[in-house]
């Protein structure tokens, strides 16, 4: 197989996490029209919680302690965005706050270390190209993960409530629809998916407390390749920022190869639609 | 009392009278004297973010990256090729304007949320091209031996300089606010198709504000290079930029004082927090904390609203079976 096809399917087996990052992005976006930065910062808070603990309950702890963050956060986005007083750049700000809160606290109780567990001594052969069993976990998870969310999202009355409430807050709210626990809910979800991110990664490239920043730009990065409205539209997303990635370290010199995948993410985001948003005020 | 703070030259009239009352008292201690000048070159930071969040809405997340820019540009221009540090001063100043106003141009319009992120991803590549910048940037070790200002001899002189530069900064930016420009910018931050059906072009109105915060940065950078004598990479990060924020958003993001006010309350404390490491977390939580009760900031807030808001609360409606009740009882409760 050639040295090029080697490096996008490992770069596409890579994404696949940053594929589960972007979603709950995409769909925090579209529902509550926010970020939410600390999601970078939930996963590595997952990946040093399953680092200590380790075992069936340590996958248990790990994405409890995820979703507990994200619960305080969207605690504290609700509290911001009241009615009346919605300020979405003062929930970034927010989130901001968590983040650094999540990525010291790991510092402090988890140390500065660089977290990683590799449960497999045998590799798959693929054409030549070897492949850590664990990546085959990583697409099982992610895909049965999307799939699931995406039948909640369009078959079931809580994925139906959720789309209405993103498509129009107050026409959901006079139908009775609980916007505010729909968005709290939306929040959680971000927990949930980054936690699992935060213990995939552990198993596969490792990670250390400073990376929660770097996780949220991938994460945010993917959502914003084929534009934010679509959840699933972030998990292809995920897929190009891993394929960039690995041809970069492929191909790149040092530095080089680092910086170019964030280049490629500012490129995306200054052509994206995103910028249209809110240029006519959020009147049209 | 908010009116007075913002009042164009009474704002820079304060900041003066301060450093003049302060000056000798921290000129007769040598700790103070640092903190003071720390808390002056901060005081620039937090106004880079004051002007880009506070006024026009756009939450920058790379003041600390804009400062990286003045400290590495006149320490490269003084210590490389030893120029004065005024040719560091203008690239100080230009370089930051430069690169933010295209930046702001191309992902912006319009949008402040984007770009937010822009500057988050701007402050992780320019870290990294610090690092990986070899001989250049010093990489790792940094760049030591920038030499001081001749024009502000000691501590003392750099005092003075520091806080003489506060003012004028102040004094500007009161200026621009107070303006038309000041003005359409408030507009556009709250209304852009209004600020638009006036005729204002708001992406490049909105460009040049980000830009000219951008600069003040840069400025504090080139001090900051010039005081401490020394920049590296883990000088000015993005962490500072949280914590810089932070120090705008406790005083007050959208006034004139309030940007130094959270400066010096935050670079004082910081002397009796835990290890650098822990920190975050006290920044973390404090900015969290601020948003929730008092997002206008210390200053920005109108405290006797919000404490009699809270004690004392709104009157409940009278139910109108009530109100019928007490009318027919000739007005007996």
């Amino acid at each position: 197989m050639s040295e090029l096809a080697e490096f996008l399917i490992r770069g596409a087996l890579l994404g696949v996490m940053y594929g589960l990052l972007a979603f709950p992005v995409s769909l925090l976006f579209v529902t509550t029209s926010s970020v939410d930065v600390a999601l970078g910062a939930y996963a590595i808070l997952a990946a040093a919680v399953m680092y200590t603990t380790g075992g069936t309950l340590g996958v248990i702890y790990a994405i409890g302690a995820a979703v507990l963050a994200s619960a305080i956060v969207g605690l504290i986005s609700m509290r911001l965005n009241r009615p009346g007083a919605v300020d979405h750049v003062i929930a970034v700000l927010g989130t901001f706050g968590l983040s650094t809160f999540l990525e010291s606290f790991v510092l402090t109780l988890f140390g500065t270390s660089p977290m990683v567990r590799h449960p497999f001594d045998t590799f798959w052969d693929l054409n030549g190209i070897r492949i850590s069993p664990q990546m085959g976990i990583n697409v099982t998870v992610s895909v049965a993960i999307l799939a699931t969310l995406f039948m909640v999202l369009q078959r079931t009355p809580f994925g139906r409530a959720m789309r209405a409430s993103a498509a129009n807050p107050v026409g959901a709210t006079l139908n009775g629809i609980p916007v505010r626990a729909i968005w709290f809910s939306t929040y959680l979800l971000g927990g949930l998916l980054a936690g699992i991110t935060g213990v995939l990664i552990l198993y596969t490239t490792g990670t250390d407390y400073s990376a929660a920043f770097t996780l949220t730009i991938w994460g945010f990065g993917s959502a914003i390749m084929f534009g934010l409205g679509s959840p699933l539209r972030g998990f292809a997303g995920g897929l190009v920022i891993g394929m960039v990635q690995a041809l970069s370290a492929g191909y790149l010199p040092g530095a080089l190869s680092t910086a170019m995948p964030l280049f490629f993410i500012f490129v995306v985001l200054s052509l994206g639609r995103m910028n249209r948003i809110s240029a006519t005020g959020g009147r049209v | 009392m908010r009116a007075i703070l913002n009042h164009r030259f009474s704002s820079a009239l304060i900041v003066l009278v301060i450093a003049i009352a302060i000056a000798p008292i921290v000129m007769n201690s040598p700790l103070l004297l640092d903190n003071a000048i720390i808390i002056a070159i901060f005081s620039l930071l937090a106004l880079s973010a004051g002007m880009s969040y506070g006024q026009a809405g756009i939450l920058s997340m790379a003041p600390a990256a804009f400062g990286a820019i003045g400290a590495f540009s006149t320490s490269i221009v003084t210590i490389r090729y030893g120029l004065s540090p005024l040719v560091g001063l203008v690239l100080a100043l230009v370089l930051p304007m430069m690169l933010a106003y295209p930046m702001a141009r191309v992902i912006s319009r319009l949008s402040p949320m984007p770009l937010s992120i822009a500057t988050l991803l701007l402050s992780m590549l320019l870290e990294l091209a610090i690092r990986e910048g070899g001989k250049f940037t010093g990489g790792y070790n940094g760049l030591s031996g920038v030499p001081p200002l001749a024009f502000a001899p000691g501590a003392e002189g750099m005092y003075v300089l520091a806080w003489g530069l506060v003012v004028v900064v102040v004094l500007i930016y009161a200026n621009v606010t107070d303006s038309a420009i000041g003005r359409a910018v408030k507009t556009a931050r709250h209304d852009p198709l209004r600020a638009t059906a006036d005729g204002v072009n708001v992406p490049a109105l909105l460009a040049s504000y980000f830009a000219m915060s951008a600069s003040v940065a840069g400025l504090a950078g080139w001090l900051y290079a010039h005081y401490m004598s020394y920049i590296g990479p883990d000088s000015l990060t993005l962490h500072v930029s949280v914590n810089v924020v932070l120090m705008a958003v406790i005083g007050g993001a959208g006034t004139l004082l309030g940007p130094i006010l959270g400066a010096a309350f935050l670079a004082s404390i910081t002397q009796f927090l835990p290890a650098r490491g822990t920190q975050g977390m006290f920044f973390g939580a404090a900015l969290i904390l601020v948003l929730l009760i008092a997002p206008n900031g210390a200053l920005g807030t109108d405290w006797r609203k919000l404490f009699s808001k809270s004690r004392i609360g709104p009157r409940p409606p009278v139910p109108v079976t009530k109100v019928a009740k007490v009318e027919k009882q000739g007005g007996r409760a």
